[in-house]
């Protein structure tokens, strides 16, 4: 009976050790300002600065100069062409070579397009002809706007010339003639093949989980720097049990990023208009797991950090890495096994995955379970590896302060025996 | 104080400071760790050059010989592979939302008898352009196929006309572009992205290591200490202090540079000269803006979080994946104030496309041009180190 008491006693005072730790911690969030601008500055300012640096999606009017050794009615049509396209500029057009490379060089235009002498002899005698695309490939996007506006005028005015030189009788056999077998396509879920739609989605999961990392390894620097023993926990009668302490600490945490998650992933998109098909409640859900799994790995990370700053100097650069490892630019398939293995332990690569396939390709989460099931289970080893070095820290305080303990009574004893003598 | 003098008081600060980096492991990971862990990562991640096998789904309505055969040809394409053959085009769109392939190939029912009677059947083709790079790779495979499809029709048709492959040639495809990507021809993204990213990463690391050893003598008011060694000489002091990393990021940036060009063999027209002497002063005028920072905010931390977020935003604003002109003008003008902008656009001139040092002449001036900022925050630092009370 007594026992029983004693565990509900346990229970009801861990409790309230519990939120005593939550609004602990939420002062300390809000009175240090490395941290604040970790977990407010960063999280509201970046995403609207990277939306605002891809914010035109793509290359309009790419600089080219063209050299036009033919000079003839078949190149001036081709030329007005490309230049009536809306990726490609025409700056210049030249007859000779050596002016045009001089261009390129003094980054007047990126391209060169070289029509030979022959090219409308060519067509005319009924030879296939050739037009030459130079690229300066500092930038593959100029690159792409060149060959894709020349083939595509390249590809119409070779029909029409054909229905020219050997016309045939009707529209509909004019049409089997130069294009028997018609396509098209389509650029699903993101139909201009915009770089923000493409980028930005990774860089604001990112950006959670950065941030987290940075603001509570900062706060366990501070703590240690603070602490007499350097110890993460602090001598204090509520920092007594693993469980408040990680829970109390952690719910901190989640309400804080809660506001910011809804900055981030609700506001952020609609103020740029990134494609946004998911079901909001599904992709809420889905970051359930993945803000648990940034906390805990954050408060991980933090029982390793003996100084405000070290945060910084180890975590930083890391989100290069991560941003091509979690697979959105540089496709999963082509990745290496081991840095794909590698992946797996930070919950931005299922995060990345997961919001981008149903925020911006509609899956439900149904059909991201993979990823779904992934991060609860890095929530729990992470939760439990939190706990660990939490215990560790607390057995270890008591050690200090008993071995300080024991130190002091001796020094004392012999203070009082020189005293005696 | 004499020159000499100031030499020998250049040579105390520095030895203190190789005794300060030695003795923390955090500085030799900062300055060697982190950018070697990139290097590897970013070398062994792109070693093919280009994603090859990237996975599509087919969805064949027809299942003809034809259709059949127009599929193995796509599989053969380098960097497609045909995952999931279907009939279902729910199917297929269901495993684009899984993240199992990037695209859709879609062969409509009675596309072989639809051919040989003129009635014109339609390919299409999705990509799931979330994904950038892999969505325009499979688009220029699945259009290929898709235009060949057609000229083979035609190819057909010229030869029962009794037409030779020339002429027909000149009937299917009358105008062919011809293209030369000048420096990279087999568009291999390696070349493209990590001529960029890893001197980006070796400029991240320069700020905040900068910020961060004359950070720390703030914050742990060590900074009397560091001048006094330095003979009360405030130019001392700071260079003693900072050669010790030019050297040790030089010998970080030779590797990174030897690497690039050396073991991989990437485009370097211009030979080593050029980049040489553009990697070295990228260090320097990083190391130069690392100085501006913690002078603008003189307390550790704020001096670091300056530095991550540069150096963090140089990746986006230098132009090497979304071009600068690009851009809105305003980040056109700001991306001036980003030394790895006036790398990359040397990078462009020098290794990429072998122009002329007079073409770069303006670039290599930026780079310098950095190195008037420790002079004109000098007095803002010096105060810091002598009279200011740190606030942890």
């Amino acid at each position: 009976m007594s026992d029983n008491t004693d565990k509900r006693s346990n229970i009801i005072e861990g409790i309230n050790d519990l939120f005593w730790i939550w609004k602990d911690e939420f002062k300390k969030v809000f009175r240090d300002s490395g941290v604040m601008i970790f977990f407010f500055l960063v999280p509201f300012g970046y995403p609207l600065l990277y939306s605002f640096i891809y914010n035109n999606e793509v290359v309009r009017d790419a600089k080219m100069i063209v050299v036009d050794k033919s000079d003839s009615f078949m190149s001036r049509e081709f030329i007005r062409r490309v230049n009536a396209s809306p990726d490609v500029k025409v700056v210049a057009v030249t007859g000779d070579m050596a002016e045009a490379k001089k261009m390129l060089d003094e980054k007047k235009a990126y391209g060169i397009l070289l029509f030979p002498e022959q090219f409308s002899k060519d067509i005319h005698r009924g030879k296939q002809t050739t037009v030459s695309l130079y690229c300066d490939m500092g930038s593959l996007l100029n690159y792409k706007a060149f060959l894709v506006t020349a083939t595509e005028v390249s590809l119409d005015m070779g029909k029409e010339w054909v229905l020219h030189s050997s016309p045939v009788s009707t529209s509909e056999l004019e049409r089997i003639k130069v294009n028997p077998i018609p396509y098209d396509s389509v650029a699903l879920f993101n139909a201009q093949n915009g770089f923000a739609s493409f980028l930005v989605p990774a860089i604001l999961i990112l950006i959670i989980q950065q941030t987290l990392l940075l603001g509570v390894g900062m706060l366990g620097g501070t703590a240690r720097e603070r602490n007499r023993f350097h110890c993460l926990v602090p001598i204090n009668k509520h920092f007594q049990g693993t469980l408040r302490i990680v829970l109390g600490k952690g719910l901190t945490y989640l309400i804080v990023y809660s506001v910011v998650c809804l900055w981030v992933i609700v506001i952020v998109p609609k103020i740029f208009s990134f494609p946004q098909v998911g079901d909001p409640m599904d992709i809420y859900l889905f970051f359930l797991p993945f803000l648990l799994a940034c906390i805990f790995l954050a408060m991980t990370l933090s029982g390793f950090m003996t100084t405000r700053e070290q945060p910084m100097i180890v975590l930083v650069f890391t989100s290069v890495i991560l941003v091509f490892i979690s697979g959105i630019s540089w496709p999963e398939s082509a990745i290496p096994p081991f840095w794909k293995a590698l992946g797996y332990l930070f919950p931005s690569t299922p995060g990345v995955q997961g919001f981008v396939r149903m925020n911006s390709s509609g899956a439900e989460l149904s059909q991201v379970a993979p990823e779904f099931r992934l991060l609860w289970f890095q929530c729990g080893i992470y939760f439990i590896s939190a706990c660990l070095i939490y215990r560790y820290q607390i057995i270890r305080s008591h050690q200090l302060i008993r071995k300080q303990y024991r130190f002091m009574k001796a020094r004392m004893a012999t203070i009082a025996q020189k005293k005696a003598e | 104080m004499t020159f000499q003098e100031t030499l020998l008081c250049t040579w105390r600060v520095m030895k203190r400071e190789v005794k300060r980096i030695t003795s923390r492991p955090i500085y030799l990971f900062g300055m060697i760790g982190a950018p070697l862990i990139c290097l590897i990562f970013f070398i062994s991640l792109m070693r093919s050059g280009l994603p090859y096998e990237l996975p599509i789904a087919v969805v064949d309505m027809d299942n003809s010989a034809d259709s059949r055969s127009l599929i193995r040809q796509l599989d053969v394409f380098e960097q497609t592979q045909v995952y999931i053959k279907t009939q279902s085009f729910q199917e297929a769109r269901e495993a684009i939302q899984k993240g199992e392939v990037y695209g859709i190939f879609y062969i409509p029912e009675g596309f072989a008898s639809k051919v040989t009677s003129g009635r014109r059947p339609k390919i299409s083709f999705y990509t799931n352009a979330s994904y950038l790079i892999a969505a325009s790779l499979l688009f220029r495979d699945m259009k290929t196929i898709s235009v060949l499809a057609g000229g083979a029709v035609g190819l057909k048709t010229g030869q029962a006309k009794g037409y030779t492959d020339k002429q027909i040639m000149a009937q299917v495809q009358p105008i062919v572009i011809d293209t030369h990507p000048l420096g990279n021809p087999n568009i291999n993204y390696s070349v493209y992205l990590n001529n960029t990213i890893l001197p980006g990463i070796l400029q991240l690391m320069i700020f905040i290591m900068t910020v961060f050893s004359i950070g720390s003598e703030l914050k742990y008011a060590t900074s009397r200490e560091w001048v006094k060694t330095g003979g009360n000489s405030f130019t001392a002091s700071l260079v003693g202090k900072l050669f010790p990393h030019t050297v040790i990021f030089f010998f970080v940036g030779m590797l990174i540079i030897s690497i690039l060009y050396g073991y991989n063999a990437f485009p370097l027209q211009s030979g080593w000269g050029p980049m040489m002497l553009d990697m070295l002063l990228l260090i320097l005028a990083a190391q130069c803006c690392g100085i501006l920072m913690i002078s603008t905010l003189p307390t550790l931390r704020l001096g670091l979080s300056f530095a991550c977020l540069f150096g963090m935003v140089s990746f986006s604003i230098v132009g090497f994946s979304f071009p600068t002109p690009a851009m809105d003008p305003m980040l056109q003008s700001l991306a001036l104030l980003f030394p790895l902008r006036h790398y990359y656009l040397i990078y462009v001139d020098q290794a990429l496309n072998g122009r002329a040092m007079f073409y770069s002449m303006g670039e290599y001036l930026w780079l310098v041009g950095f190195f008037i900022l420790p002079v004109i925050m000098g007095r803002h630092l010096k105060a810091a180190m002598l009279y200011f009370k740190y606030i942890p």
